[in-house]
């Protein structure tokens, strides 16, 4: 663990006692809050090395983020409001802070509202408040349909939203639906920059993006607890920047002919019991290296998850979780491993007030994926010893927002 | 006289009417609002969506502003019965709402008193505190449930006397009141919601007297009780 997060994984941990609290004043008339977060973990694997950080021998506590919002309500209808993101997660992120989102948000009626600025992209459960770990009850979402290496391709877009929760008659429960389109721009410090950045592609992105759009579907069911939705979202990225790859410096273009990712998703929500599932799949067909190579990706994920709280403070979770990533014939076979990650999750959060939690996980993972091929958790370059069949890990995470 | 009594009961049958049914443990906690709320009445649906910030206005387009206690008896009375979730579960939705962008935290006080107070002060504001708090400066709501809920026949039905002096100087009217019926079928609470006042009195003596068929849980529910001089 380097010393940085290791303070500050002490310093979380004598601050137990300390309640924040927002802050909410007035200014010019208007009430504006201020809300914060942050967390810290520590990670520690027995065969291979994980998210990008050394995570076998003694560990890995660079495992950090951090954020702060502000907002105010201009009218009835209006509000506007802006939140600032930094992590350090391995070798991604890195300490470079980046605006997550910033809105303004007119509400016209409770069916119909939009939001322009740079807003967090709503698919399944989950996508929009994937950093924020004090929401859930697990320390890592399941990486098959979140990969955190990977936050950055479907966290937020710059454009805008139409929004809305129509209630439908004859007591058939209600449906939010959110619909969105604008421009995707990903950090350099994010997992697939980070993997081509190594052999054998050594591209250098000096931009990745492009259109996103898509819409959001929930059904709040009439039966207590139960909700159903469909997310769908196509993309039209392009990626710039410069390879060695063949020797000399030169111009590298990728673009995508084909993106789009479909979701599925449930949740049921009964007394002191939640239980999640999702299924994503997502497919992309791009031209690589200014168009000499195409290249299909073609992953499939899904999930059951359960948590329960068993005392006030106190919950304890499980998920099943299984990731394909098919090969197309002219990559090459891979091994009857390689294309996947199948993983189970065991969960215990103490919430030490209404602030601040811990939770301690195990991880018990059977594949890699193709770790050469997409970015799915598991890099060569932080495996040159070669990755191993199974891994297991113990994650231990704090958190605390105001 | 017996045919008159007769049509003023088939009158009464044929007026009262029944917005819903809720689930309203009127005595555990009331709901109080800034005077600026026109409302006389909410449904139990409508204070869900506010509280849940699916909507910041009532069907009559006053503006609305929820408060909450941050702990309590009235504040965990609230959560059961109005919004049907645990405090971590609201808490956790609220800050989804404001981590994403997407809302803003209410505010939230630490006591019924202080509740009362900023409700009192704060145009369209709207919050609950236990039913033992006094509520000087705010006006009560009473929550109605939905159409949808299963109906609750009344067994026993008590027509209002008429007092002679206003029924010969034509005066009649409409009363309005909010009820709650205990799960045994009592009326236990009469909340004056409009009409003319000076029949609200003969009107809430006589729903007082009323029997409901017996249910899981309290309910409330608004009647109305005409009152025609002509008759």
């Amino acid at each position: 663990m380097d010393r940085r997060a290791l303070s500050f994984f002490l310093l979380s941990l004598t601050m137990t006692p300390v309640r924040p609290r927002a802050q909410d004043f007035k200014l010019w008339g208007r009430d504006v809050q201020l809300h914060g977060f942050a967390s810290q973990g520590y990670v520690h694997s027995d065969e291979n090395n994980w998210l990008t950080m050394r995570t076998q021998g003694a560990g890995s506590g660079k495992f950090t983020d951090f954020g702060a919002n502000a907002s105010m309500q201009m009218t009835d209808k209006f509000r506007i409001g802006a939140q600032v993101y930094d992590r350090n997660l391995g070798n991604l992120g890195e300490w470079h802070p980046s605006l997550d989102w910033a809105v303004a948000d007119y509400r016209f009626k409770p069916w119909f509202g939009i939001r322009g600025g740079k807003v967090k992209t709503a698919i399944g459960l989950y996508n929009d408040t994937q950093d924020l770990d004090f929401l859930h009850p697990f320390a890592l979402l399941p990486q098959s349909i979140y990969p955190t290496d990977l936050r950055d391709s479907t966290i937020a877009h710059t454009g805008g939203d139409v929004y809305g929760n129509v209630p439908l008659r004859k007591r058939l429960g209600m449906l939010s639906y959110t619909g969105y389109a604008g421009h995707r721009e990903d950090s350099h410090y994010g997992g697939y920059p980070y993997l081509l950045k190594g052999p054998p592609a050594l591209i250098n992105f000096s931009s990745y993006g492009g259109l996103q759009y898509g819409c959001d579907v929930r059904w709040t069911t009439p039966l207590k607890g139960l909700l159903a939705g469909v997310s769908r979202m196509n993309e039209d990225i392009d990626g710039y920047g410069t390879t060695t790859a063949f020797g000399p410096l030169t111009p590298y273009h990728e673009w995508s002919k084909a993106d789009w990712t479909n979701q599925y998703y449930g949740q049921y929500i009964h007394d002191k019991l939640q239980i999640d599932s999702e299924y994503r799949r997502y497919w992309r067909d791009q031209e690589i290296y200014s168009g000499a190579l195409g290249v299909q990706t073609n992953v499939r994920g899904w999930y059951i998850a359960g948590a329960y709280r068993v005392a006030k403070r106190l919950q304890l979770g499980s998920y099943y979780s299984r990731y394909w990533l098919y090969v197309p014939p002219e990559f090459g076979p891979g091994s009857e491993q390689s294309g996947h990650i199948y993983e189970k999750v065991i969960t215990g959060r103490v919430d030490l007030n209404r602030f601040m939690n811990i939770k301690v996980e195990g991880h018990f993972m059977d594949g890699y994926g193709i770790p050469g091929y997409y970015p799915d958790g598991f890099y060569n370059v932080d495996n040159p010893q070669g990755l191993k069949r199974n891994t297991n890990a113990l994650v231990v995470k704090t958190s605390f927002n105001f | 006289m017996k045919t008159a009594l007769k049509n003023l009961n088939m009158l009464l049958v044929a007026a009262v009417v029944t917005i819903g049914w809720g689930r309203a443990l009127a005595g555990d906690v009331k709901i109080i609002a800034n005077s600026s709320v026109q409302a006389d009445a909410i449904s139990a649906n409508d204070l869900k969506r506010i509280y849940l910030r699916e909507t910041s206005s009532l069907k009559d387009g006053t503006h609305v502003e929820p408060v909450l206690e941050k702990s309590g008896s009235a504040h965990e009375a609230f959560l059961k019965e109005f919004l049907d979730m645990s405090d971590e579960a609201l808490q956790t939705y609220y800050r989804t709402l404001v981590f994403t962008g997407r809302g803003s935290m209410p505010k939230a006080f630490g006591s019924d008193a202080e509740v009362v107070a900023y409700v009192a002060r704060t145009k369209g504001a709207i919050g609950y505190v236990s039913t033992a708090t006094g509520a000087e400066g705010v006006k009560l709501v009473p929550v109605l449930s939905d159409r949808h809920e299963a109906r609750r026949a009344v067994i026993t039905r008590v027509a209002p006397e008429y007092p002679e002096t206003l029924k010969r100087l034509h005066i009649g009217g409409t009363v309005r009141l909010a009820i709650t019926i205990s799960p045994k079928g009592n009326v236990e609470q009469v909340v004056l919601l409009g009409g003319n006042p000076i029949l609200a009195e003969a009107a809430i003596t006589a729903v007082k007297q009323w029997v409901y068929a017996s249910g899981h849980s309290r309910t409330t529910t608004e009647v109305s009780v005409p009152f025609d001089a002509d008759r």
